[in-house]
């Protein structure tokens, strides 16, 4: 199956169908040595642009819960507090990323993962559910983000 | 230290960071190697007390002056006013690799917030103060180049000001230097580069930013620690810095102008960052990436209780010095705890 692409007005985001999603917008991957790896989705990018400053609040090996905070990211338009896509622990961050974060916007999919942990991935969705949920959230979402630009 | 020259002083970072110490060492090996320059080191600015002989040494200085730092210009620039270094902003050229490549897609710019803070108070001295940050760029070349064009500016703008009839004769020695205004500035002493450096403990402390505080006092009634009190002009300040509790920075997400900053704080914008490209306020994405939908106030309020719970004292939830946010909601009819509201509210307690 093709890849596929939602999207955001003009914009093109990516969604290869060889992983899957989680509705904070980050992808997950299986990796060899059994752990899910973790990075933003193409959406997630085209919303923030370039990445300036990414800093993590919970040390590799924390246990953390689904939802809780783990670090803040800022870009060159966007802030945004981040949160553990699933329950379970945190195993490593990207150390790569952490000095030069471009290759989060260079190679989203690729060198640009975040983190990887030990948990369960039942709460995610595969592409074509991350796309249906990425278009019925598409009008809601603009008029959040257009009610925080213009006043 | 003369008034003809520049005063340089590149305050460090906190800890032992290999890398900080290292760019520190050579950015201060190519300034003093420069003429024309009045070289110090002091540590972090931000812990330093009262007391410490850093903070006396800069209190001497009368002339222009550039400070070096690891903390955003602005937060540097208003610590500086808050410990009575104060001066009028200089513009620094510097734009770090980062701010310069521009969106070409992004048409409209986002409009630039006028400042309507009550700014510094008292006279402000004829002297400009340039704030850089030390994390824009790893080598010593870009800052030199900068504070080559701040002194030519500052010459500039000296010379401009008054004809050239004084001579300072240049002793090398550390002598009472008068200001522009005729009065004498205060006695300097010679201080040795050892008692300069003495280590400070790290401290913990909001910093105003006056050009966007408009003395509402929210601050003032939310903080539960004793941390702001108002001047002889009923003007707010950071009274009691000490009191404030660490890694706390409550107080900063509920000011309206967001004019608190935190200088060592994690997120940039609490921090002093300098936001968007022109000046605008970036997007907030944080609804969208998951969590709890809490807005700055919810996020306040929970660090607050998180503070009272540690001390020993009891969470007080929205219950206390909570802004008025409300105010811009039409009023709807009044219900059963309004009318007890108003039912206790005359009978004056």
């Amino acid at each position: 199956m093709a890849d596929l692409t939602f999207m955001m007005g003009k914009f093109a985001a990516e969604l290869p169908v060889d992983r899957r999603y989680c509705k904070n917008h980050m992808w997950c991957a299986a990796t060899p040595e059994g752990l899910i790896r973790f990075g933003f989705s193409a959406y997630a990018i085209r919303l923030m642009q370039d990445v300036y400053f990414l800093d993590w609040s919970v040390d590799a090996g924390a246990a953390v819960a689904m939802k809780q905070s783990i670090g803040n990211i800022e870009t060159s338009k966007a802030v945004s507090d981040l949160f553990a896509p699933i329950a379970g622990r945190i195993v490593s961050f990207n150390q790569d990323v952490l000095k030069d974060p471009s290759a989060i916007n260079v190679d989203t999919y690729g060198k640009g993962w975040l983190f990887e942990m030990n948990g369960s991935v039942d709460s995610t969705v595969d592409a074509q559910g991350y796309y249906d949920y990425l278009a019925a959230g598409w009008e809601n979402t603009q008029r959040i983000l257009k009610g925080q630009m213009g006043d | 230290m003369s008034r003809t020259r520049l005063n340089v002083v590149l305050s460090q970072a906190p800890g032992k960071h290999p890398a900080k110490r290292s760019l520190e060492e050579s950015v201060a090996a190519a300034l003093i190697m420069e003429s024309g320059l009045d070289v110090s080191i002091i540590p972090n600015l931000y812990d330093l007390g009262p007391d410490h002989t850093g903070r006396m040494f800069l209190e001497g200085v009368t002339g222009d002056i550039v400070v070096l730092s690891w903390l955003f210009p602005r937060a540097a620039y208003w610590l500086l006013d808050r410990i009575g270094i104060k001066g009028h902003e200089g513009t620094v050229s510097l734009k770090p690799a980062r701010d310069v490549d521009e969106d070409e897609e992004e048409s409209e710019k986002p409009e630039v917030p006028e400042a309507k803070g009550i700014g510094t108070n008292g006279k402000i001295p004829d002297r400009h103060i340039y704030c850089i940050d030390l994390r824009d760029f790893n080598t010593p070349d870009p800052y030199l180049g900068e504070i080559r064009r701040i002194a030519a500016e500052c010459k500039d703008r000296r010379e401009a000001a008054r004809p050239a009839t004084m001579a300072f004769v240049d002793l090398g020695l550390p002598t009472k230097a008068p200001s522009l205004n005729g009065t004498p500035g205060p006695a300097m002493q010679a201080f040795l580069p050892e008692q300069l450096l003495a280590p400070p403990n790290r401290r913990w402390y909001p910093v105003i930013d006056y050009s966007r505080c408009t003395n509402c006092l929210e601050c003032l009634d939310f903080c539960l620690f004793g941390v702001y009190g108002v001047n002889t002009f009923d003007q707010i300040l950071v009274e009691n810095q000490d009191s404030c509790k660490k890694g706390c920075p409550a107080c900063s997400r509920v000011c309206p102008e967001q004019a608190i900053m935190f200088p060592e704080y994690k997120s940039p914008a609490i921090a002093g960052a300098p936001v968007g490209e022109i000046g605008g306020l970036k997007i907030d994405l944080t609804k969208l990436f998951g969590g709890d939908v809490k807005d700055a106030l919810a996020m306040a309020v929970n660090e607050r209780d998180r503070e009272l719970v540690a001390d020993g004292r009891q969470a007080v939830g929205m219950e206390v010095g909570i802004p008025k946010r409300q105010d811009h909601k039409p009023a709807g009819p009044k219900d059963d705890l309004d009318k007890l509201m108003d039912d206790l509210d005359s009978l004056g307690l």
